[in-house]
């Protein structure tokens, strides 16, 4: 295991100030801030920040992307984080699906799907766990039978994020019986969601919230060209894409916009807000600040060594689990240093004066989400823990 | 890792491993000094990294020196590198004054030291607490603040009077008094612009927390060799979720450390910047109370006895981390500033990395 130290080039820097600018501009000054992933899903935010290029970054450009690098497309999504700016739309297949797609995909997928993900126009969501199929990903039931001319697919996704807003999932199923290798005889499978036998039943967020749904498969048929790389060696797949989504801003910024409120609202330039802060609030900022400023030089480092050719497995798992329950802890450190209006004995508004009690509101009630997504904490130290020693 | 500091660090720890063993480091522990450890890496010039070569310096960048004292942390070096170099070698150059050969200690100045003027004499009385093995140095560094700016002052502790005391490791780290001590003119410069009592406190905190980065690489290589050994219940203990958690953790927080270490040498141009330092110092004092704790549960008795390596790296972590200010501190320090600096700078400021 080693990181390097990572420094920006002047390049790099000019785009993050490049990308700076454009947020300011961009966004209104009264909004609410997503907080990472979860941010809102926002058609006209992506197509516009697809207008400057920042969509599709590590696309190559014969399909319509940037060809830019790793770190390029770090830059910039450090900055969407931070600011909190409205990525649900695209995130998922700009991060996720694209590379996928570049990797295992056929050149009319490419053709394809490609160049609309870059423009932030094709959205994608994820079908990989089912109700007894979650962090045991190859007990997935869901199954595709061959079909006139493709296949047929039955059975139910769950936690879909998305799927009643974006167009497409990629499915992970069956497509051979279950034998002695749970592994094989899986396939990845792109499925429209509009397609008829798809249904999607919302699942209430823990906050109230419409992200998560339950999409049942009823005998939708997916064409032979939608099979994603080869059938049967979707596990594979699912276990590498699970790797490309791991130490990326987006695991340890989820916070960041409520962190600069907490900041506003004692700070010099929040004269309007400003309260008065103690040494609990000084402690609070600083704890924060500084394990933020140090995973992030991970988190950069693991950027520079994938445009340096390597595979930083072990390395990206450190940063996500680190990323993640450093995300929880800034809610919890916040929340202790919070002055309440009411006195020593406070508790916080979801619908508080401020914006920055309603953020903090909604990260105590979605927080908890951080370390689940993309693997949870336990399943990711198992998996880490194998590699420490290599 | 650069190639010249890959060589330092195999340089260092080629001396380390021939002559800080634990044993050594015990024997140490007991007689408050490691004369065959000092006189090997002063020979190669180890201690002085990034001090001056004009004033007998060893040259180089801080980035070096602490990789030099990752390594010694890695070993439990018991030795005043960070005092010898990073702050009496550092003031010293900076005055222009040429070093002595010796180690040489350093404090930042104490809340009840009074340099005060008597006639054309200055006087010094008051006491230096906790300073790092003064009896054992002919140099002790300080910077004292007077109504006529900062001073630098070198002076023989033994002018003073020293009461021995240890740290949670057996450091020496003495009680030096001094009462009205006539301060003489080669022992006494104004500070120049840059030195400081603060800055000389930066440096300590960077330094202690290169240590600590080492110490808790060992720690984990330790922690990892010791549960792929140990069996119970018919398999080594590391095949167990449990401990597979603590193993993630350990590992961890040594990175974190040893990665804002880094970043914070990498600024130092040639001095350490407030916010890099405050935010390493603060990764540091979490990372060792957190490994210290998971190490000793993954070990379990075996890591309680004062034979075994592990209590040597986590007795030096728990003094460590409150040495040259505690993660409380820091934190505090860090956190003022930046709400000093307001909301929208935040970002900005976090987001800098390593400087171009």
């Amino acid at each position: 295991m080693e990181f390097e130290l990572a420094t920006l080039s002047p390049s790099e820097r000019a785009l993050q100030d490049e990308v700076r600018t454009f947020l300011a501009k961009t966004l209104p000054s009264d909004f609410r801030p997503g907080l990472g992933i979860a941010a809102p899903h926002d058609p006209s935010f992506s197509t516009l920040l697809a207008e400057q290029g920042w969509v599709g970054m590590a696309i190559p450009v014969e399909y319509g992307g940037q060809g830019r690098t790793a770190v390029e497309r770090f830059v910039v999504t450090e900055e969407l984080m931070a600011a909190g700016a409205p990525i649900g739309a695209h995130y998922v297949a700009d991060r996720q699906t694209a590379p996928a797609l570049l990797k295992y995909g056929t050149e009319q997928q490419r053709r394809q799907f490609l160049p609309p993900i870059a423009a932030g126009e094709c959205w994608f969501s994820l079908g990989m766990s089912e109700p007894d199929a979650g962090s045991d990903l190859a007990s997935v039931r869901t199954t595709a039978r061959p079909a006139d001319g493709g296949w047929s697919v039955t059975g139910t996704k769950i936690w879909t994020s998305n799927a009643h807003l974006n167009q497409y999932f990629v499915v992970l199923c069956r497509t051979a019986p279950l034998g002695e290798d749970r592994h094989a005889g899986l396939s990845q499978l792109i499925v429209d969601l509009r397609a008829p036998g798809v249904k999607i039943n919302p699942i209430p967020f823990l906050d109230g919230s419409h992200h998560f749904n339950e999409v049942v498969l009823d005998g939708v048929f997916v064409a032979h060209d939608m099979v994603l790389g080869e059938p049967g060696s979707g596990w594979g797949q699912v276990t590498s894409e699970l790797s490309y989504e791991r130490s990326g801003p987006d695991r340890y910024l989820s916070t960041m916009p409520v962190v600069r409120e907490f900041v506003r609202a004692f700070g010099g330039d929040g004269a309007s807000a400003r309260r008065s802060a103690g040494a609990e609030v000084y402690e609070a900022v600083g704890a924060i600040t500084a394990r933020l400023w140090a995973i992030r030089q991970l988190s950069l480092s693991v950027a520079r060594s994938l445009d340096a050719g390597a595979a930083p497995a072990v390395e990206s798992a450190l940063v996500k689990d680190l990323g993640t329950c450093f995300e929880q802890l800034s809610i919890e450190l916040m929340r202790l240093a919070m002055p309440s209006p009411l006195g020593e004995i406070g508790e916080l508004d979801p619908a508080g004066d401020s914006m920055l009690e309603r953020l903090l509101a909604e990260t105590v009630l979605t927080g908890p989400s951080f370390t689940l997504r993309g693997g949870t904490t336990e399943i990711l130290r198992s998996v880490a823990a194998k590699g420490l020693g290599r | 890792m650069s190639d010249e500091i890959r060589m330092l660090t195999d340089a260092v720890g080629a001396i380390m491993t021939d002559r800080c063993q634990p044993g050594d480091v015990g024997a140490a522990e007991a007689a408050g000094w490691a004369p065959r450890l000092w006189d090997a890496l002063a020979e190669a010039g180890f201690p002085w990294i990034a001090v001056d070569e004009a004033v007998g310096g060893t040259g180089g960048s801080m980035a070096e020196a602490c990789a030099m004292l990752m390594t010694a942390g890695t070993f439990a070096a018991p030795l005043p590198l960070v005092e010898t170099g990073l702050l009496a070698g550092w003031a010293l150059a900076a005055v222009g004054s040429s070093i002595p050969p010796g180690p040489v200690t350093a404090a930042p100045s104490g809340p009840d030291l009074q340099l005060l003027r008597d006639g054309a004499t200055w006087r010094l009385t008051g006491r230096l607490y906790r300073v790092p093995w003064a009896s054992h140095c002919a140099r002790l560094v300080t910077i004292v603040g007077t109504s006529d700016g900062e001073f630098v002052l070198a002076l023989d502790p033994a002018r003073g009077t020293i009461t021995p005391g240890r740290n949670l490791a057996g450091e020496p780290r003495d009680t030096v008094a001094f009462d009205q001590l006539a301060v003489g003119p080669d022992e006494i410069w104004p500070a120049p612009a840059g030195v400081s009592a603060r800055a000389l406190l930066l440096r300590g905190a960077l330094g202690r927390a290169a240590l600590m980065a080492g110490a808790l690489s060992r720690v984990s290589s330790l922690t990892l060799r010791y549960t792929s050994e140990r069996q119970q219940f018919g398999r080594p203990v590391a095949r167990f979720q449990a401990v597979q958690q603590h193993l993630v953790r350990i590992a961890e927080e040594a990175t974190l450390t040893e990665m804002a270490v880094r970043t914070a040498a990498a600024n130092s141009r040639p001095d350490p910047l407030d916010f890099d330092v405050a935010a390493t110092k603060t990764v540091a004092g979490q990372a060792a109370t957190t490994v210290a704790a998971a190490a000793h549960e993954a070990h379990g008795a075996i890591g309680m006895t004062r034979e075994y390596e592990l209590g040597q790296l986590t007795r030096r972590l728990w003094s460590w981390r409150d040495e040259y200010g505690s993660e409380r501190y820091w934190s505090r320090q860090l956190g003022q500033r930046l709400i000093g600096n307001g909301a929208e700078q935040l970002w900005p400021a976090l987001s800098v990395g390593v400087q171009p």
